[in-house]
């Protein structure tokens, strides 16, 4: 796996998401329950940013309507939305957190 | 749930899909029939004002509820293009335009409703456009992209989306509102200024406080005129009338069901159950109590269909539903986004976070209302993560402070932590 350097640790705070742009595609890394997640940023329902949105019980909620995909499995939870998100491996090292796009 | 085996929707809108999918999503094996006057499986309102209207023919985006094999794979008799011509409560059937009589354990009524038809716009008159289905926003978008000027009658929801779309596609745009202030009915009056700024940042004119003097609809491909009280002149090629809806209750009527005299929806309690036990109705066409509210009210939004749609459901097959979420509702216009929690109310007292910048790309504030201390209506413009963070401080109606709420230095979501476990003590 290619392994890209993403963030720091202590970077997004308990319960945030930050918005990362690697080689134009637009990513969120979130931080939630002492985990890290990526996935992609964009709401597969309308133009929205996920890393604007709100992160509960291991989901991330468009800030738009409020669409949710799971964190884990990037999988459409509810309407409006009904197309998954792509989410992406994660690691860290030392202070480092990597993705593997 | 043994002697219901028989399920009947009238209606193939948001809340009809809803229900069948939360049927089955209850174990319900019964027949489920749905029929639908219009052409088109179950589609998502929302888009027609937006999207919908604004896509080329050929990219229209997809605003199916379900998926297509849906209703098939679950077993759903969908049947669409047919009119349920009469209910039959006593007997309890239906009967369907081809002849088609269809007996029930159980009807849910997600009737929805029609454009308010305003005298002297008749929908025939080629200048004239009304909005509720697909295929109206079909016929309005082919008449937007052959326009150089519209007229907007209506400064509601509806009516803004629709010229803030027409704006978009490079139309003149002309919107009349009879009352005093857009969105009258739903927001404060700082909000309606704000959202009345931005619209004339957009180049759409509106005339405020104007009744209709006098209006004459020519030929087709020929100008109308529209006279306002002021003896304002607008020549224009084509007329929006967005002035509400009317809620279809023929069918309810018919089958003596009781009505609610102010708002005109199909009445039904906690459980969307009608008058009639084995009638249900769900969406647009009911009016209903709610906690926290004096009268009965009537909502027209997205989430209301869902909502009532699975709580119907649910209580159909005699299944414990969770109540229904916090009222919320959206738009999305002039470059906007704009998300209430909870409905307005008299007297509330706004507080406001953040810049309402009317002219900004994308503008960022909060409008909370509060009684006593306490939230119980908010507006977010483009902060709906924002609005997120906030809602269980309205769904507890918890104390806020007005003055840290306006403190941008501390994030929403940080602030509605400390009131929460402010409040856990």
């Amino acid at each position: 796996m290619n392994w890209i350097k993403i963030a720091q640790v202590g970077q997004v705070d308990e319960d945030e998401s930050l918005a990362v742009d690697i080689d134009g595609k637009k990513l969120a890394l979130h931080f939630t329950q002492g985990e890290y997640f990526v996935s992609d940023n964009v709401c597969t329902h309308q133009y929205a940013l996920l890393s604007d949105g709100y992160i509960e019980d291991g989901c991330v909620e468009c800030p738009l309507h409020q669409a949710q995909f799971d964190l884990r499995t990037g999988k459409a939870m509810c309407a409006p939305a009904t197309v998954d998100i792509q989410v992406y491996p994660v690691k860290t090292e030392g202070e480092d957190i990597f993705v593997s796009l | 749930m043994t002697d219901v085996s028989s399920i009947l929707v009238i209606g193939a809108g948001q809340a009809a899909a809803v229900a069948v999918a939360a049927l089955r999503d209850q174990g319900y094996q019964g027949r489920v029939t749905v029929v639908g006057d219009e052409a088109h499986a179950p589609y998502e309102r929302p888009p027609l004002s937006k999207d919908v209207l604004a896509a080329l023919d050929t990219e229209e985006p997809g605003i199916s509820v379900k998926e297509a094999d849906f209703f098939s794979q679950r077993d759903i008799d969908l049947k669409l293009g047919r009119q349920v011509v009469s209910l039959d409560a006593e007997a309890r059937q239906a009967t369907l335009s081809d002849g088609t009589v269809i007996a029930y354990d159980r009807c849910l009524l997600a009737t929805g409703g029609t454009a308010r038809q305003l005298p002297g716009f008749p929908a025939q008159s080629p200048q004239v456009h009304y909005l509720r289905t697909l295929d109206d926003a079909r016929r309005l978008r082919a008449a937007l992209r052959a326009s150089r000027r519209a007229v907007v009658i209506g400064g509601g929801f509806l009516g803004l989306e629709v010229a803030s779309t027409a704006r978009r596609m490079g139309v003149e745009v002309s919107i009349i509102e009879t009352a005093a202030r857009v969105l009258a009915r739903a927001v404060p009056e700082a909000f309606s200024d704000w959202l009345q700024a931005r619209v004339a940042a957009s180049g759409a004119r509106l005339y405020l406080g104007q009744a209709i003097a006098q209006a004459s609809l020519g030929e087709a491909g020929q100008p109308a005129r529209i006279i306002l009280a002021d003896g304002t002149t607008l020549d224009t090629d084509m007329i929006v009338v967005a002035v509400g809806l009317t809620p279809a209750t023929g069918l309810a009527q018919q089958a003596g069901l009781k009505l609610d005299p102010v708002n005109a929806g199909i009445q039904v309690d906690a459980q969307c159950r009608s008058s009639d036990p084995f009638v249900y109705a769900a969406g647009d066409c009911t009016s209903q109590l709610r906690d926290g509210y004096p009268g009965p009210l009537r909502l027209e939004s997205w989430q209301n269909a869902n909502e009532q749609a699975r709580i119907a459901a649910c209580a159909m097959v005699g299944a414990p539903a969770e109540p229904a979420a916090y009222p919320w509702f959206w738009t999305d216009q002039f470059d906007c986004n704009v998300q209430m929690l909870g409905l307005p109310q008299p007297d509330l007292r706004y507080v406001t976070r953040g810049q309402p910048d009317p002219q900004g790309p994308a503008p960022k504030f909060i409008m909370l209302g509060m009684r006593d201390g306490r939230p119980c209506h908010a507006l977010a413009v483009n902060a709906g993560g924002d609005l997120r963070a906030l809602r269980p401080l309205l769904e507890r109606a918890l104390p806020v402070d007005a003055q840290r709420f306006t403190d941008e230095s501390v994030a929403m979501r940080a602030f509605a932590k400390a009131a929460l476990a402010e409040a856990a003590g």
